[in-house]
């Protein structure tokens, strides 16, 4: 059992090492993808400490937006433009309907809100999408769909275009939102507010605007992370249930912390993947990335409560 | 919008038909699941089997003159949703439709006491099979045990599976862990290595870990036990993993033309396993065609109704009117009771002069049931993607029976044990 556990897992990465490389894409694309739904939820909670639990059925409703319109015959490029005009409508909406008249409350019942926003996307996109499996408009939207095939070690590495191009677009729209947070006068705001809410509405940042601006930022991660994982599988409301592989993220990442999410999105693909492959499938049955992210972050959380890059709280008492 | 506007014309047909002449007759009920994670699977289906009643209710008048009162509750495929289902239609109720083995398994021990007949086509616990044991069950026509027996059968056609690797990836989940128990056993007697590869309800849609072990593993074969969004999840994954699609065959609910349509040629070669088959020039079609679409009464829409989901669902309506037809001829009455329906069920014979006068050849092997036999083991065709739509790839193959019921007597038993006192079909003389 020793063995099994401590040597022969490693042997075989040493082994086959074009498996092991593919192991590490394949982590590495979920875990770009994990990121994504992370940053989601890190942005808003960090400018309004609302914790929200929508973001997986935004991911969804943008995805099944965007395929929609193009069922009516509307272009691929024209579609996404359209698509953000709803995502940006929703963001307005929520923040009339459903957040101004909620400032000041609990954060439970802010949460509370979003799983009634996650319930109201659920019925309405079913009822004017239907629940049906969608094709992602990939190739229509120029996503390249072939594989790049590699032989390192002479063995065999096989990396999906859609693949690469989910990576590039990814780490891209991560650089651009840290350029918008750090560079522009809005993300600034955005951090302010996130950092202390009194003193920023003291010198005369908009909670309104702020809060429309981020539900629209999360929207737009959400149009992403659906054109990326529609053109995975398909586009359904199954797609939902990827958002909650987003939750041990934001554990081990911390909740406030955009380099949080991103590290932490990153570690668990790659390290549910490398366990699941070389110890789940061998020693326990499989299956174990159904648990082992929540694992790590538990043990993480053991150490640092606030997560990896979390901010710590000292309150004096 | 064209799906909204459908919607909400059905919905006011609906509340319209529900408060007038439909309120009384034979209430079905069907726990559906046109939401969630599964509702790709389930749309089709349950247009289908709703599509077949309306006919009857708009052609004939319903079954034996009494209208089909059949009502859909949502499920969303949660075991705990579909018990309150159950609860909730239990009082009017002539059968349960419970949809989701593990409902079924939940809504089991409930239907002896108030005795409800479950009808569960395809899926549900196998042993469900043994009448003796299971008074108030039916899996017609064919149980999950049957759907193994006919694909491993299918691939000992193409050669000795004595040696070889075959994969079986699942969902981790009451569905698709039931036949583990048969491929189990046909493992060690056949001499083939079974790979069981779980596949958890968060990971349908991201399986590379589980076809990265396919690509370690080199299986011979991968047979598929995937519903809903897993078998989209799981085909793309097997093209980007370049597996020999011509090796991979699925149980029937993995055979979705939607589910194919996403990799479309590149799918050529994946195989399912069948007891139902479109076939549009069945009577029933131009029936259906006539009273349904023309009128617009239907939500179904004519790609999906020429695929095999929709076909499936007519066949399940079929099996359930065709229960209640054989008994109202039986009692000599219209309106039936749920025992009297679970006599019904027990009595099917649809023979091929049967199905060609409902209108329905080609669309369902020819079976009958009896006290002992609940589920018919009707045989099935193994159906194939051509690219395009799906084909079929073989004639009936039927299951390998003798084997099968020496396992559905041991477990039906093994299950009567662990829910003692559980109450035996005595009547049952067979």
């Amino acid at each position: 059992m020793l063995n099994e556990i401590f040597i022969k897992p490693f042997a075989d990465m040493v082994g086959a090492p074009d498996f092991l490389l593919q192991v590490l894409w394949e982590g590495l694309v979920s875990g770009i993808l994990y990121a994504l739904i992370a940053l989601g939820f890190v942005l808003i909670y960090r400018s309004s400490r609302i914790f929200n639990f929508a973001q997986g059925i935004m991911v969804v409703f943008a995805a099944l937006t965007l395929v929609g319109l193009h069922a009516m015959g509307v272009p691929a490029w024209i579609c996404v433009i359209l698509t953000l005009g709803v995502m940006f409508v929703l963001a307005v909406t929520i923040e009339r309907v459903v957040l101004r008249p909620l400032v000041g409350q609990p954060d439970i019942i802010l949460f509370m809100a979003t799983i009634g926003i996650t319930l109201f996307l659920i019925g309405f996109g079913e009822i004017i999408f239907g629940g049906e499996n969608k094709v992602m408009i990939t190739s229509e939207l120029g996503i390249p769909t072939d594989s790049v095939l590699l032989e390192p070690w002479g063995g065999l590495l096989i990396l999906e275009q859609k693949d690469i191009t989910a990576v590039v677009v990814a780490a891209l729209l991560v650089v651009a939102l840290l350029a918008f947070l750090n560079k522009t006068r809005m993300g600034r705001a955005i951090r302010a507010l996130g950092d202390d809410h009194q003193a920023a509405l003291s010198v005369g940042i908009s909670l309104q605007t702020i809060w429309v601006l981020v539900w629209f930022i999360a929207g737009i991660i959400a149009l992403v992370t659906g054109i990326a994982w529609g053109a995975r599988a398909g586009v359904s409301f199954a797609l939902e249930v990827i958002a909650y592989k987003a939750l041990p993220v934001l554990m081990l990442g911390g909740l406030e912390s955009i380099t949080g999410a991103i590290v932490g999105g990153l570690m668990i693909g790659m390290l549910e993947k490398l366990f699941e492959i070389y110890w789940g499938q061998p020693l326990l049955g499989g299956n174990t990335e159904t648990w082992f992210a929540f694992m790590l972050a538990l043990i993480v959380l053991l150490f640092r409560p606030q997560g990896l890059f979390g901010e710590r709280i000292i309150e004096r008492v | 919008m064209k799906h909204f506007t459908r919607l909400a014309a059905a919905a006011a047909l609906g509340a319209l038909m529900g408060g007038t002449a439909l309120a009384e007759g034979l209430y079905t009920p069907n726990l559906a699941y046109r939401t969630g994670p599964f509702a790709a699977t389930g749309i089709p289906i349950m247009n289908g089997q709703k599509d077949y009643m309306e006919l009857l209710n708009a052609r004939d008048g319903g079954i034996g003159g009494v209208p089909v009162d059949f009502e859909e509750c949502e499920t969303g495929y949660s075991t705990e949703k579909g018990v309150e289902c159950y609860e909730k239609t239990k009082g009017r109720a002539i059968v349960t439709q419970p949809w989701s083995t593990g409902i079924t398994l939940q809504v089991l021990p409930k239907t002896n006491v108030d005795e409800i007949p479950i009808l569960a086509p395809g899926y549900g616990f196998s042993p469900m099979a043994d009448g003796k044991v299971f008074k108030w069950a039916f899996n017609t026509p064919l149980s999950y045990w049957d759907g193994a027996s006919i694909i491993l059968e299918y691939l000992s056609q193409q050669g000795d599976l004595k040696g070889k690797k075959v994969a079986f990836l699942h969902l981790d989940h009451p569905f698709g862990k039931e036949p583990l128990p048969y491929l189990e056993m046909k493992a060690e007697s056949q001499g083939f290595e079974l790979l069981p590869i779980p596949v958890g309800l968060k990971e349908m849609q991201n399986q590379s870990a589980q076809w990265l072990q396919i690509r370690r593993e080199r299986p011979d074969y991968v047979i598929m036990w995937g519903w809903g969004a897993m078998n989209a999840g799981a085909i793309t994954e097997a093209v980007k993993t370049k597996f020999p699609m011509e090796n991979m065959l699925g149980v029937w609910w993995a055979g979705h033309d939607a589910d194919l349509n996403l990799v479309g040629e590149a799918g050529k070669g994946y195989k399912s396993v069948s007891w139902s088959f479109p076939n549009p020039d069945a009577p029933i079609m131009a029936d259906l065609q006539k009273y349904l679409v023309e009128p617009g009464n239907t939500l179904s829409n004519p790609e999906e109704m020429a695929g095999v989901f929709y076909s499936r669902g007519l066949v399940i309506s079929m099996m359930l009117a065709e229960g209640i037809h054989v008994a109202q001829a039986h009692f000599g009455k219209g309106e039936i009771s749920p025992s009297e329906l679970r006599w019904g069920l027990e009595n099917l014979n649809l023979t091929e002069e049967r199905l060609a006068e409902l209108g329905m050849t080609g669309m369902v092997p020819p079976f009958s049931t009896s006290c002992a036999n609940h589920t018919g083991h009707s045989g099935g065709w193994i159906l194939e993607w051509d690219g395009a739509k799906f084909t079929k790839a073989s004639d009936l193959i039927m299951p390998d029976s003798a084997a099968i019921a020496e396992l559905e007597e041991a477990k039906a038993k093994e299950y009567a044990e662990a829910n003692a006192p559980w109450p035996m079909n005595d009547d049952c003389k067979m």
